[in-house]
């Protein structure tokens, strides 16, 4: 994907992305347990992102790390999810919502646990 | 696409189908900081953070990779000036988002939805000033 971005950028194009992703150097264990608590799009470990943004040929690569407010974001979710639990369980289907607040909370303890990570990657098209 | 692409794409089609509720809108606005279609975890002080960082301005063109319900997209080309063209494949979602376009007052700009996925992206090479996507595959 980041390649086809590259080409559908102009010259000194820019490309920002926010992506949740598995830590690196994890054990396979952690790396497994990473896995089943991310979201279910959750970029793998395979290769770092600034060396894939690299090799799509993006410049000026870099990454500001954004974990914390993940932290704080999947928290708030479970928890205003929870306060209105009645109405969205009702909207939702009972066994939808609770799936979703399971794996908030399983989401919440494992960037906690320090297995899964979000971040800004930015990137330039050269000109 | 891959069966794994497939479930997940269905699971957001199922969800950008559910009816906006007022309690769903509360809790929108208190993770992400306002109404914006917002499903993740993309606050408002991130998307803000966008503007410079892709350089957004009047005349510029942003292309939007899974846009959902055209966060952070319309809201990027609200704030900033910069055209846009949105892409997803749910489509309740690319309805929610071009509702969201024209409620904005994009339309008349240049505000665009295009069904399409994040591998197969159907524009002609260097055509976009920027582009974004927020937790997509």
């Amino acid at each position: 994907m980041l390649r086809a971005c590259k080409r559908l950028l102009r010259p000194a194009g820019r490309i920002a992305f926010y992506t949740i992703f598995i830590a690196p150097g994890l054990s396979e264990a952690a790396y497994r347990r990473a896995a089943r608590a991310g979201p279910s799009a959750v970029t793998s470990r395979r290769r770092e992102q600034v060396d894939l943004l690299r090799s799509a040929g993006f410049a000026a690569v870099r990454e500001i790390d954004v974990t914390e407010a993940f932290l704080r974001s999947t928290q708030a979710w479970y928890q205003g999810r929870d306060r209105y639990a009645a109405q969205l369980a009702e909207a939702e289907g009972e066994a939808s919502f609770r799936e979703r607040q399971r794996d908030y909370r399983l989401q919440a303890r494992a960037i906690e646990a320090g297995l899964l990570r979000r971040a800004l990657f930015l990137g330039e098209r050269p000109r | 696409m891959t069966r794994r692409d497939r479930d997940i794409v269905r699971r957001f089609h199922d969800r950008y189908s559910l009816p906006v509720s007022d309690a769903s809108l509360a809790i929108e606005r208190e993770v992400i900081g306002a109404n914006v279609g917002a499903a993740g975890y993309t606050t408002l002080a991130q998307a803000d953070a966008l503007i410079p960082e892709l350089r957004l301005q009047p005349g510029a063109l942003l292309l939007d990779i899974g846009a959902g319900r055209g966060w952070p997209g319309v809201y990027l080309a609200r704030r900033s000036g910069c055209d846009v063209v949105l892409t997803d494949i749910p489509a309740p979602g690319l309805a929610a988002a071009l509702k969201r376009a024209d409620e904005a007052a994009l339309a008349g700009r240049a505000a665009a939805v295009v069904r399409a996925g994040a591998h197969n992206l159907p524009f002609r090479p260097r055509v976009f000033d920027a582009a974004v996507h927020t937790d997509t595959l």
